[in-house]
């Protein structure tokens, strides 16, 4: 799956665990950028995107995210 | 005083020792030594004697925590400052404390405050020896939500934090060592960072702070794994957010464990231990007008619960805790009331709020002594064993991710922005068993986002509510309230 079609399939998920669509997804996108997007929604954003992909994290995989690059990569390692 | 002499000497026996691990850097206890240094004689050339306390802006840097201490060698308190809450809600702070001067190392600019600048290109001499301590000197004024609106300041003396120190120190149980490595994940506006500073501070134990905008739960498992932490503080929610992962953890070399701020569950913290089976692990209780940690419960293989909740343990030496009805008499053993306490712990009273003072405080025949008890507005009852146990709030308070809010104070802000509309905050039980904010209005579904914006410049993000429903009208119960149990029951189902 290409990065930008992960990207596309994410973007609903933060819409909806923050309650608000004012924020640019990409790449580079951190929890500095993003309003709302703290410890909490982080849990619930994690926990919708394994729904989504049908995945699984490792916590190892969670502690070493810092953006939503980070993010993706990670989603690409667990589907492929 | 006597843990300002501990430190002095901590400080200067370890030098080439690691003080803190900030932002994914070392510092020495030499590094932190010559920050002290140069921020008390910033403080000696500008701030007056007379000048007691000094705002502290939080910046959870070396300098911010060398800032404490060189404040407490002159026999000084700090006020901290969260940089990251609404300024008005910062400059009521100011205003209320009347602080006329500020240590804040990204420089800002504060309403009638004076920043103190240290000299960076001089090199100043080592001096970490403590000025004497008058019997009244404050060390901290933390501030905590207020029912009216504003928040309430809550001073501790010295002497409080002493008795504290000693309390804690007194059998020889929690003893650190200069090879712990001990995690500070608090804001400094929290006591909780009070000791997860401190003890390592005084046993020349190396600190792990968590940076501010970082997920607390997953920085702290990667301290965990890639430093190896021996001494952990936490508040309840960060097992509750690591639950799902528990089976992956690994950590053997911790040895102490403490948790405090909220209702600790038995199931769950039976898992936990698994995680760290070599720890000690203690559930404490308190407010923070008796500084810190009041009592303590050392976990074991047969817990004492009520309703699934630890056991809150017993008084801490030189505690007296009594069971009180709404008159201040003493109710019997075991019976449910509200628990009051008094000691060498307890503050002065809150900062410059005589109504709030008269409210909280009073004298009490205890065994023969007059003693000045704090009502905490916890409702508790006393077990035969002496152990005691905790059943909930007797008000409008709740605690969020650790910090205590007064509903009343959501509510008021929330008002200002939502005239003519009934609305009421709620605390619920997440599925993850955390507790979240819920800002129920009683009216057809509007677009909230005017009202969440306002309280966003007024209140710090733990008060701004993480959901708001609409309901046509509220459910009321037998005496005509509304019924904060019934919403409970209704929003608990429906939060992921």
């Amino acid at each position: 799956m290409e990065n930008q079609e992960i990207l596309e399939k994410i973007k609903p998920v933060f819409t909806e665990a923050l309650g608000h669509e004012n924020f640019e997804l990409n790449e580079s996108s951190s929890t500095s950028d993003i309003d709302g997007w703290d410890s909490l929604s982080h849990m619930i954003i994690i926990g919708e995107i394994e729904k989504v992909f049908n995945i699984k994290f490792k916590l190892f995989d969670l502690m070493t995210m810092h953006n939503v690059g980070d993010l993706i990569k990670s989603i690409q390692k667990n589907i492929s | 005083m006597e843990f300002l002499a501990r430190m002095h000497e901590s400080l200067q026996n370890h030098f080439d020792k690691n003080a803190f691990y900030i932002d994914e850097k070392f510092y020495s206890y030499a590094d932190f030594a010559i920050e002290i240094s140069k921020i008390r004689q910033a403080i000696a050339l500008s701030v007056h004697d007379s000048e007691k306390i000094v705002g502290l802006i939080a910046n959870d840097d070396l300098y911010t925590y060398a800032s404490i201490i060189a404040l407490w060698l002159e026999a000084k308190a700090y006020v901290p400052i969260n940089p990251s809450h609404p300024i008005e809600r910062n400059e009521e702070i100011i205003e209320a404390t009347e602080i006329k001067y500020i240590l804040d190392s990204a420089k800002g600019q504060y309403k009638n405050c004076q920043l103190l600048n240290h000299t960076y290109q001089e090199t100043v001499p080592i001096n970490i020896k403590p000025k004497p301590i008058e019997k009244n000197d404050l060390a901290y004024i933390l501030f905590t939500s207020g029912s009216t609106g504003a928040p309430k300041g809550v001073p501790i003396s010295f002497s409080n934090l002493n008795a504290f120190i000693s309390a804690i120190n007194f059998d020889g149980d929690f003893k650190l060592k200069p090879s712990d490595r001990c995690l500070q994940m608090f804001e400094l506006t929290f006591d909780f960072s009070v000791v997860s500073y401190l003890f390592p501070l005084l046993s020349g134990a190396c600190i792990y702070t968590v940076p501010r905008n970082a997920i607390k739960y997953f920085y702290i498992y990667k301290l965990l794994q890639n430093h190896k932490l021996t001494v952990l503080s936490l508040v309840p929610s960060i097992i509750h957010y690591l639950r799902p992962y528990f089976s992956e953890i690994k950590a053997p070399q911790v040895r102490y464990c403490s948790f405090g701020g909220g209702a600790l569950y038995r199931d769950i913290t039976y898992e936990w231990v698994k995680c760290i089976p070599n720890s000690k692990v203690y559930n404490y209780c308190g407010p923070t007008e008796n500084t810190i940690y009041s009592s303590g419960y050392t976990i074991n293989e047969s817990c004492k619960t009520h309703n699934d909740i630890i056991s809150i343990g017993k008084p801490l030496p030189e505690i007296t805790y009594i069971i009180i009805d709404e008159n201040n008499a003493e109710l019997p053993l075991g019976e449910i009331g509200e628990l009051a306490i008094a000691g060498p712990q307890l503050t002065p009273g809150y900062w410059k709020n005589d109504e709030k003072n008269k409210a909280t405080f009073f004298e009490k025949k205890h065994q023969g002594q007059i003693l000045r008890f704090y009502k905490s507005g916890d409702l508790c009852f006393k077990d035969t064993d002496e152990n005691y146990m905790y059943i909930g709030r007797v008000d409008f308070q709740v605690k969020i991710r650790g910090y205590r809010i007064e509903l009343s104070e959501v509510e008021f802000h929330a008002k200002k922005m939502a005239q003519n509309t009934d609305l009421i905050a709620i605390d619920i039980l997440n599925k993850l068993e955390n507790t979240e904010l819920v800002l129920v209005i009683a009216s057809e579904p509007f677009d909230t986002s005017e009202i969440l914006t306002y309280m966003k410049s007024k209140l710090p993000d733990y008060m701004i509510p993480a959901h708001i429903k609409f309901l046509k009208e509220f459910p009321h119960n037998a005496n005509g309230k509304i019924d904060r149990n019934t919403l409970r029951m209704l929003f608990n189902q429906e939060i992921p």
